[in-house]
């Protein structure tokens, strides 16, 4: 790249996202005006060489954009028939008046004017709007309003290119399809709209934020992108406390960022940070912004943004790790987990509550969320009640929480932090017998049948995971081992139950620990003998055809045009099917048949191809997210996407989602007939 | 990344008028709100000198003799290149008239 190139990819990066606004307004499609800056790019990489870079080049390649607009809009209409309406055409002519005539000399300064920078902020709604989803906001924000490369943006999620230009270019078809409107949003549809932007941005600044290992460097890129977003935003929406807050909020957090790694790279919390080498001078803009939002007016309560910058400026102002005002911490804390009742968030809350008002106080706030199922495999509930613990004098408890946290974490660096905070606690009676080592010698050697040793296996991992393996075995009561078993499978089938509550049984017969059970009662499975099913009557529309995503659309269609089985559907991979012959070779188990052939025919072949997606390998049906560590003890390599790391989509998840949308369980679609699917 | 931008005081520059004034405030506002700008100021001309040698501090008022090779305003951006900053500079000097500037990339905080 030579001089003059570096030059015009750096002016590109800086006037992007007005290059792509300013034609957007006029051709009414993102997709459109991009494509439109990209010409004025070409045409500045053609002629700048020669001619030199102009006075100003920002305004140079608006024009140049505007004209390529202009004549887009020409031949537009010159497409379109005599038939169109005269509003139209007037619209139309609005617009070429808009630009000021294409013979306008693109060399000429022109003032920015307020309309440009509204532009941009349009831009902003549209890239961010509801009918996207969240990743494909976030890219074209970073692509359209950053001026990012869909290689940069991949390198920055740590993903492929042909995926980020993909979700790119369907999430710019979305727009134009949905006909979104190019214009700022009022009353209140702007709060609904505000905060997808703002969610938007923040979720670009914890990707960079939250990306401690720094063999990257465009990871930081993102929060410095982030900055500059929510300053542009809060900027354009003077009025808009939250925008103020949420700029406040990114400026402390990132004034942090010098302090939050130790030498060895290791994560170091923020009461161990060295207070010095945070950034005061972002610290004083996080401040400023914070009176902004203050000067704009909260109306009602302060929104979670500004809430989250208030705990934010708190830990600046203390100017030592003891200083810390934790009484207005937990208050603030308390008010916003009455907006945004996470895990998180409460467990922060107790955090708060516990160096306010003491150790048992933060620990009844915990306990709470302990009886919570869904956080059962919550690393940092454990670690903060071992901390509570700590401070209490329960050492022996506080011991057990740590190495039940070091077990959750998936970060080996904490996992060594947290093991390390669990021996430094001494032990009352080294030579007891504990609750882990009697499950290993209970799993060990080949006493147990291969099949029983993985069913007793998973009960006893998740009850390791509830309980610890810290504590002597004789110490155990069957109340613990009762609270256990109903937060892990309070919910699931009876026969389920009796499975794990055998496994426990077992266990406890094994280590002579009799009555460890006596707080599972037995359940009886409530079996009813499933009706046949009765034939759809004729007509009856095929349930195909509801609002769903691709994926069950494409399931759904796949199961009904090959007759085959749900498990065979789902346990297909990516590299098995041929898609121009419409089949897939049989993985499942009975792919020993002699049919070992699954065949679709039109409507799944039109379907599949934006499914994969680019995807050469791994499940076609993938889960919505990442495998928990329950679930990725159970997939095998084949089952894990390489691409995104998610899993194979489940049968229980694939058939609650049929039966939550279409109202049938997935056996069923494969009896409609073909006439009442193609109505 | 960060540059610190210095511009440095020159006999022939144009006499600040209305319209410098105007079109400086609009390219601060502008950086400012496209979150660039993080810091920016005019320095006093004069200043004051400490050399230490010897385990001797000496303190020194000003005007010194060399005083056009005094920084008389700054300006601390962040950018996403060393081309970006080189363009804003040039942005600044357009403005400004004749003159010369320096920006250096700033390491830490």
């Amino acid at each position: 790249m030579t001089d003059v190139h570096r030059t015009i990819d750096a002016i590109w990066r800086m006037e992007s996202a007005r290059l792509v606004a300013a034609p957007t307004r006029m051709v009414r499609d993102v997709g459109a005006a991009e494509e439109l800056a990209q010409d004025a790019l070409v045409a500045a990489l053609e002629q700048w060489p020669e001619s030199g870079i102009p006075d100003n080049p920002g305004a140079w390649l608006t024009t140049v954009a505007k004209r390529r607009a202009v004549d887009h809009i020409r031949r537009e209409r010159r497409l379109a028939e005599h038939g169109e309406t005269l509003a139209y055409e007037l619209a139309e002519q609005r617009r070429l008046d808009d630009v000021g005539g294409p013979e306008h000399d693109p060399g000429a300064a022109e003032p920015q004017s307020e309309s440009e920078q509204d532009d941009v902020l349009r831009l902003m709604f549209v890239s961010c709007h509801p009918v996207l989803p969240t990743e494909a906001r976030v890219a074209l924000t970073l692509r359209l309003l950053g001026g990012l490369t869909a290689a940069e943006i991949a390198r920055a999620f740590l993903t492929v290119e042909p995926l980020i230009a993909r979700r790119i270019a369907t999430a710019k078809r979305t727009l134009a399809e949905e006909r979104v409107p190019f214009e700022l949003p009022d009353g209140a549809e702007l709060a609904e709209r505000l905060a997808s932007v703002l969610e938007v941005v923040y979720l670009i600044f914890n990707e960079g934020y939250s990306a401690t290992s720094g063999e990257d460097l465009i990871r930081p890129g993102l929060c410095l992108e982030a900055l500059r977003l929510g300053r542009l935003l809060a900027e354009s929406v003077p009025d808009e406390p939250e925008a103020h807050g949420l700029v406040a909020l990114m400026e402390i957090q990132a004034s942090r960022t010098p302090a939050r790694t130790g030498p060895a790279g290791e994560p170091v919390p923020l009461h161990a940070q060295n207070r010095g080498r945070w950034d005061g001078l972002l610290i004083r803009r996080g401040f400023a912004a914070m009176l902004r939002a203050r000067a704009a007016g909260t109306p009602g309560r302060p929104g979670p943004y500004l809430l989250q910058a208030a705990i934010a400026v708190c830990h600046a102002q203390a100017r030592t790790a003891e200083e810390t005002d934790w009484v207005r911490i937990a208050g603030l804390y308390t008010a916003l987990a009455g907006l945004l009742p996470t895990a998180v968030v409460r467990l922060n809350r107790a955090v708060a509550v516990g160096m306010a008002d003491g150790p048992a106080a933060g620990l009844a706030l915990v306990d709470e969320l302990v009886a919570d199922p869904a956080l059962r495999d919550y690393h940092l509930l454990p670690g903060v009640r071992g901390d509570l613990l700590l401070r209490l004098g329960r050492g022996e408890e506080a011991r057990r929480e740590f190495e039940r946290a070091a077990l959750l974490t998936r970060n080996s660096a904490e996992q060594t932090y947290l093991t390390r905070r669990a021996e430094a606690i001494p032990l009352g009676d080294a030579s007891a017998w504990t609750f882990g080592e009697a499950i290993d010698a209970f799993l060990a050697g080949d006493r147990l049948a291969p099949a029983t040793a993985r069913s007793y296996g998973q009960t006893m991992w998740r009850l390791r995971l509830s309980l610890g393996v810290g504590m002597p075995l004789a110490s155990l009561t069957a109340d613990q081992i009762a609270g256990a078993f109903r937060v892990s499978w309070g919910g699931v089938a009876a026969a389920t139950w009796n499975r794990h509550r055998s496994a426990v049984r077992a266990f406890a017969a094994w280590t002579h620990t009799p009555g460890l059970d006596a707080g599972i009662p037995q359940r009886t499975p409530q079996r009813r003998p499933a009706p046949a099913p009765a034939p759809i009557p004729p007509g009856t529309a095929w349930p195909g055809d509801v609002e769903a995503p691709l994926r069950e659309r494409t399931l759904w269609t796949l199961l009904h045009e090959s007759g085959t089985t749900v498990a065979a559907v789902l346990a297909l991979n990516v590299q098995d099917l041929d898609l121009p012959e419409r089949r897939a070779r049989r993985t499942d188990r009975r792919s020993d048949r002699r049919d070992a052939w699954i065949t679709w025919r039109s409507r799944t072949a039109a379907l599949l191809p934006e499914l994969l997606d680019g995807r050469t390998r791994g499940p076609v049906f993938l889960a919505d997210r990442r495998p928990g560590p329950t679930r990725a003890g159970i997939l095998g390599p084949e089952d894990v996407c390489p691409l995104t790391g998610r899993g194979r989509l489940s049968y229980e998840r694939a058939e609650f989602l049929c039966k939550s949308t279409t109202g049938h369980p997935l056996r069923r679609l494969r009896d409609w007939s073909e006439e009442e699917s193609r109505s | 990344m960060r540059y610190l931008m210095m511009s440095k005081a020159s006999e022939n520059a144009k006499t600040p008028d209305e319209r410098l004034f105007a079109e400086m405030g609009a390219f601060i506002e502008e950086l400012s709100a496209a979150g660039v700008l993080l810091a920016s100021g005019g320095l006093e001309p004069s200043g004051v000198r400490l050399v230490s040698e010897g385990g001797e501090v000496t303190v020194t008022d000003g005007p010194f003799a060399e005083s056009k090779e005094a920084v008389v305003g700054f300006a601390l951006v962040e950018v996403r290149s060393h081309e970006e900053a080189i363009e804003l500079a040039r942005r600044f000097r357009r403005i400004v008239g004749d003159g010369e500037s320096v920006i250096q990339q700033v390491f830490g905080p």
